[in-house]
């Protein structure tokens, strides 16, 4: 397998003297394309940090974070833009649809940035929210959906570009126990079927079990007797 | 979708607020285009053809002393004098219309298109009202206001003089720059005050604009040292001097204008601040997504200059409506021009610049974790 991100010596410092905090500390790490990781570690352990940094809405303090071969905390502010555009798919907590534009004008958002025609645009738009059951609720507003519907817009979203690199922040966080399970196996079938690396955040125990990997952090560092291989569902 | 589209939905997110904010940018231009209208037609009064050979003689001490009508024949002996008129302001009440509806002016008729020129009345009813002696002429704004036609007869209630005047119309006239006033004859009112031998003043044609300057000269010498000496200026001049009797009134215009520009400024930047401040998140998952910086103040700036352009196009379009229909204001024209148009529009485009340099600035130093870390 390739290695798709690869990390070294990673760290994150906030703040300075005696208010520092080190979020991350040399945190060294290797993802392969294809895997769908799951971090654990209970809250201010730096799973969070550790996502933006490798999804590039953060910049580490020291270390190197090399995603598909670049290093991202050397881009500019512009450039690290139009490379999350072509190469991140997010997916957060609270699903972060902008509530004026219906499910297939989220989904075509990142596409509003590319060189994609209008027809093509609506093609990609039509066959990511086939892809996670919602071509029904194409022209329907974020508020007219529910929590799960919400999520999977956003993970269409997420792929409407094609992009490698999938980071997830406690996707199931705000679902019910049905819809999470719906929305993990969206992301499983991204990796294992599709063949698209995911990194998901996560507290939950059974939603970690889907991956294909677990990492535990605490307190900034990688614990190494806590990574689980788990085989792919 | 397209990124306009994208911007428009924004843009009317919170319907009620994005009216108020438009309204308050209509209402306020409107009002500022009034106001500098308004102050143009004060200082710049209208002029047409005829203007420029018009001299207007008044009492030198002021225009509320008459003058006596045998300079009348001083006058006419001057070279350069092409016509004469005696020109009496009445002043009276018509109807029940407390308000000065309309003005009526005593002239000579025989004169009064060598003086007035611009005046369309048809020959028919200029030597009616020419052969009649209690008869008058009426402008077609006048007319059609109070439903009044040829062969009518109105009464007039001297405010000014102690007489009451019946005058049977005679004709009705247009294409003057104020198609409002009523004409009768001097003749007929110096009857009526029992030959009183005065006039409110001359107006007088110069027979070509080089003769004017020396026209001017000799006739406030022809009565210096009089018992009634004169002012002679032409028509400009005489505009202008019942402009200064409004004072410094432009300033005072300018300044209130100043202050609604202003005040606009603070509502439209605080509103725009709170519609991006609401939106944080939004504009944070925006950034995750590939929104650079630029684009983002670009969405910013064509959402504040919409609602700003709108209200400009709104305020002005009414006040150009309004203007144009002719009823507005007192003011013999109200006439919106393209210089104050663009002037409202230039200050719209402002203040769609000035109310988001503050949530641009915002947005442009957010970093993604911290916008989403905003609350809803």
């Amino acid at each position: 397998m390739n290695t798709i991100v690869s990390i070294r010596r990673l760290s994150k410092i906030y703040g300075a003297g005696e208010t520092e905090i080190r979020a991350l500390d040399a945190v060294s790490l290797d993802i392969e394309f294809g895997e769908f990781l799951a971090l654990m570690g209970p809250s201010g352990s730096g799973k969070s940090t550790l996502l933006h940094i490798i999804a590039g809405i953060d910049r580490p303090t020291e270390g190197e974070c090399h995603v598909q071969g670049v290093d991202v905390a050397k881009l500019s502010e512009s450039e690290l833009a139009d490379w999350r555009n072509q190469n991140v798919g997010f997916i957060f907590q609270t699903f972060n649809l902008i509530p004026v534009l219906t499910a297939s004008e989220n989904v075509e958002l990142p596409l509003l940035l590319t060189a994609v025609a209008p027809t093509r645009r609506r093609e990609m738009v039509a066959t990511a929210l086939d892809l996670v059951g919602l071509s029904d609720r194409a022209r329907h507003l974020p508020g007219q959906l529910s929590g799960g519907q919400e999520q999977r817009v956003a993970i269409a979203r997420a792929i409407v570009t094609d992009p490698n690199l999938i980071v997830a922040d406690e996707p199931t966080g705000n679902l019910d126990a049905h819809s999470a399970e719906a929305v993990l196996e969206i992301l499983r079938a991204l990796s294992c079927e599709v063949g698209k690396t995911v990194i998901m955040v996560t507290h939950d125990p059974r939603a970690a079990s889907r991956g294909t990997r677990s990492l535990h952090l605490e307190k900034g560092r990688l614990l190494t007797g806590k990574e689980d291989s788990i085989p792919s569902v | 979708m397209s990124l306009g589209d994208f911007i428009l939905r924004n843009a009317l997110r919170n319907k009620r607020r994005s009216f108020l904010t438009t309204a308050s940018v209509a209402v306020s231009l409107f009002l500022f285009v009034t106001l500098q209208v308004a102050v143009r037609e004060m200082t710049i009064p209208p002029e047409d053809v005829s203007a420029s050979l018009r001299i207007a003689v008044r009492n030198k001490i002021s225009l509320a002393n008459p003058l006596p009508a045998r300079q009348l024949a001083s006058i006419l002996r001057m070279p350069g004098v092409a016509a004469v008129t005696p020109f009496t302001f009445f002043g009276g009440k018509f109807k029940d219309d407390d308000s000065l509806g309309f003005a009526q002016f005593a002239v000579d008729p025989e004169k009064f298109l060598q003086l007035f020129g611009e005046a369309k009345i048809s020959a028919e009813e200029l030597e009616a009202w020419k052969r009649t002696r209690d008869s008058c002429i009426v402008g077609k704004d006048t007319a059609k206001r109070y439903g009044l036609k040829v062969g009518d007869r109105v009464s007039l209630v001297g405010k000014i003089y102690p007489v009451d005047l019946e005058l049977k119309i005679a004709g009705i006239y247009e294409g003057t720059i104020d198609d409002t006033n009523m004409w009768f004859h001097h003749k007929y009112f110096d009857e009526a005050m029992n030959n009183w031998g005065q006039v409110g003043m001359w107006w007088l044609r110069a027979e070509n604009a080089e003769v004017v300057p020396d026209l001017l000269r000799r006739i406030n010498a022809a009565f210096a040292n009089t018992s009634a000496e004169v002012r002679a200026e032409t028509e400009r001049a005489f505009q202008m001097s019942f402009v200064s009797m409004w004072g410094n009134i432009g300033l005072l215009i300018n300044s209130i204008c100043t202050v609604v520009v202003f005040t606009l400024a603070l509502v439209t930047a605080s509103t725009m601040s709170m519609a991006i401040r609401e939106r944080f998140r939004e504009l944070a998952v925006l950034k995750a997504l590939g929104f650079r910086r630029r684009q983002l103040v670009a969405c910013i700036l064509a959402e504040s200059f919409g609602l700003a352009f709108a209200g400009a196009l709104a305020g002005v379009g009414t006040a150009a409506i309004l203007f144009s229909s002719g009823k507005f204001s007192f003011f013999p024209i109200f006439e919106l021009t393209p210089r104050i148009a663009g002037f409202a529009f230039l200050i719209a485009g402002l203040l769609g610049v000035i109310s988001m340099l503050a949530p641009a600035w915002s947005v442009s130093r957010m970093s993604v974790v911290e916008g989403l870390k905003t609350l809803d």
